[in-house]
């Protein structure tokens, strides 16, 4: 793939959240929330429901503004961005209840999703010249690979809200791809989905990481979160009481007590 | 999709219109297949804006009304040309448009319904007072025909041609930028905005342009217009001309090229044909609108692809 934005260096956390704060009238969805993300790496955010994490999310991808705080993309600040600015400098999403673009078949989501890295505009789009031309094909070409890699090259002209629910969150996965994120962040990948389909998910977020993409993943399947992540942050209340990895945050104190509560065994959430 | 049948389609499109006109003498039935024609072009402006990007527009015989006026005032008071008071007509649409659509697309739903609306009402009121330049409420007299270099469009069959060839222009342009990635993102800021956002699709923008784009092609049917009927007046750019251009598209078929010739020609057609009914003409007019949109709620052109499916489906048990 042709990614477009510049390649980053190597020991620099690609995203840097420093001491944001938001809240909704009285409720402090996020209370000074700090971390880092290293390249490449998986982050499980995890915390009980109301803990804060969608809010994380829409702060990060610029729905919503933080009430203070910083957040640096590959060191750079990204607070004035907007949405659709924060994707083409390679943050990409997908959603907790899944948002496709329904009355479009599977190929035409993954070429909106090619919007940040294809360039025809209205007038091109009229004129349908060699370079536009050419750039469609390519896309296309593109759309297609993405497919295959989520398993769904079969049902590219199939209407998106047509596909069985756990299709289409893969689809919603290669949607997100196609932008050539360099983070990317899932809220709730595998709700809705049987093990079968969950065991897919796992591999194939292994599989993006490989590809050098960081990833950050909201998800209440414990052993999926806890056999892929590097690092896990928890949030309660819109606090981070804890980070590490899987194993030194399972065996935290205040985690079990906030957020495992009373069930004995972690993993089964 | 049907991409491969599209140049067959235009083909048989433009031999459509080269036989009515090679077969078609009379004055009346001329006429009304040039009603048809400008008003597919307002159907199509429309439908890029509605149909597509899902932004209502219930002012938008505003700027049909800024592309005939503009062209009025500068061929008849200044005696300009009117090839060049063309692009003055569609490019003072599209400025207004530009300028209105900045803080009105803000708006969704209702209330972009309700913003478009008054936007209307303004421009109407403004050519019904602005008396010394417009003419005021008794209208604007003596537009002169269309003459394009040697050409003269002052033949109602030459004006047929002139105005057809156009909608085939317009057509495929529509049909490009649809097949088109702005196109894609159009249809995603319709399906779901902030998804749109999220894959990167500047969704403010991307309105704009579309809005700019429609008032371009309502302002070509209005100069078009002018140069049809040498008069007009404010009541042609009224709010019920707003809504006739809404009924066309959703009774042709939202989201799709074909549906607003469908639209056109039946709004354009009906009131002709209702003559009969005399004084009962808008009863059974609205009649026909509920029972459409009753039987074939997405409209004709979905509806009669659904009952031809139907016919085929029965017909292959058999």
């Amino acid at each position: 793939m042709n990614g477009t934005a510049k390649p980053m260096t190597g020991s620099d956390p690609i995203l840097e959240i420093r001491d944001v704060d938001k809240a909704f009238g009285g409720v402090q969805a996020l209370d000074r929330i700090g971390f880092a993300l290293e390249k490449a790496s998986i982050t499980g955010l995890i915390g009980p429901n109301g803990a804060g994490k969608t809010t994380l999310f829409n702060v990060i991808t610029g729905i919503f503004a933080p009430d203070a705080g910083d957040i640096r993309f590959a060191g750079q600040s990204i607070e004035n961005l907007e949405v659709h600015q924060r994707v083409s400098l390679g943050i990409a999403r997908t959603f907790q209840n899944v948002e496709l673009f329904e009355s479009m078949t599977a190929m035409e989501n993954i070429l909106v999703g090619l919007y940040t890295r294809t360039r025809a505009g209205m007038i091109q789009s009229m004129l349908r010249l060699p370079r536009t031309r050419q750039e469609e094909a390519r896309a296309r070409d593109q759309a297609m690979e993405l497919l295959n890699f989520v398993g769904l090259r079969d049902y590219a002209s199939r209407k998106s809200g047509d596909l069985p629910f756990g299709w289409q969150r893969m689809l919603e996965v290669a949607r997100a791809m196609a932008a050539q994120p360099h983070l990317l962040l899932l809220d709730e990948p595998a709700a809705g989905l049987n093990i079968s389909e969950t065991g897919h998910l796992g591999e194939l977020i292994k599989e993006i990481r490989k590809q050098g993409i960081t990833i950050l993943l909201v998800e209440h399947d414990m052993s999926l979160t806890m056999s892929i992540s590097d690092q896990i942050v928890v949030l309660d209340q819109g606090r981070k009481i804890a980070e590490g990895t899987p194993r030194a945050v399972q065996e935290n104190k205040a985690v079990m007590a906030a957020y495992l509560g009373k069930k004995a065994n972690p993993t089964n959430n | 999709m049907d991409d491969k049948y599209l140049p067959a389609i235009y083909t048989g499109f433009a031999l459509g219109i080269a036989f009515l006109g090679w077969r078609i003498d009379n004055a009346y039935y001329l006429q009304l297949l040039i009603f048809i024609g400008l008003n597919t072009l307002l159907a199509l402006s429309l439908n890029m804006l509605m149909g597509y990007a899902g932004q209502i527009s219930l002012g938008h015989a505003a700027f049909y009304g800024i592309g005939a006026y503009v062209t009025a005032i500068l061929s008849t008071t200044y005696q300009v040309p009117p090839l060049l008071a063309l692009p003055a007509a569609v490019g003072a649409a599209m400025v207004i448009a530009w300028i209105v659509g900045i803080p009105t697309l803000r708006l969704s739903g209702y209330y972009l319904g309700m913003g478009t609306l008054g936007f209307g009402m303004i421009v109407h009121i403004v050519l019904r007072e602005w008396g010394s330049v417009t003419g005021g409420a008794s209208g604007f007299v003596g537009i002169p025909p269309l003459e394009i270099g040697p050409v003269s469009f002052a033949s109602s069959k030459s004006y047929f041609f002139l105005v057809w060839a156009v909608v085939l222009a317009v057509i495929i342009l529509c049909r490009r930028i649809i097949d088109s990635r702005v196109g894609r993102a159009l249809c995603a800021i319709h399906d779901g905005e902030k998804a749109a956002a999220a894959v990167g699709v500047n969704t403010r923008r991307l309105k704009l342009q579309v809005f700019v784009l429609s008032a371009g092609i309502a302002a070509l049917a209005g100069f078009l217009y002018a140069h049809l009927v040498f008069f007009i007046s404010p009541g042609s750019f009224g709010f019920m001309a707003s809504i006739k251009i809404v009924t066309m598209v959703v009774i042709g078929g939202m989201a799709s090229i074909w549906g607003a010739l469908f639209g056109a020609s039946l709004l354009t057609l009906l009131p002709e044909w209702l003559h009969a009914f005399s004084e009962f003409e808008m009863v059974v007019y609205g009649l026909i609108l509920m029972v459409v949109m009753i039987f074939m709620p997405r409209g004709l052109t979905r509806g009669l692809m659904d009952i031809y499916e139907r016919y085929r489906k029965t017909h292959d048990r058999q």
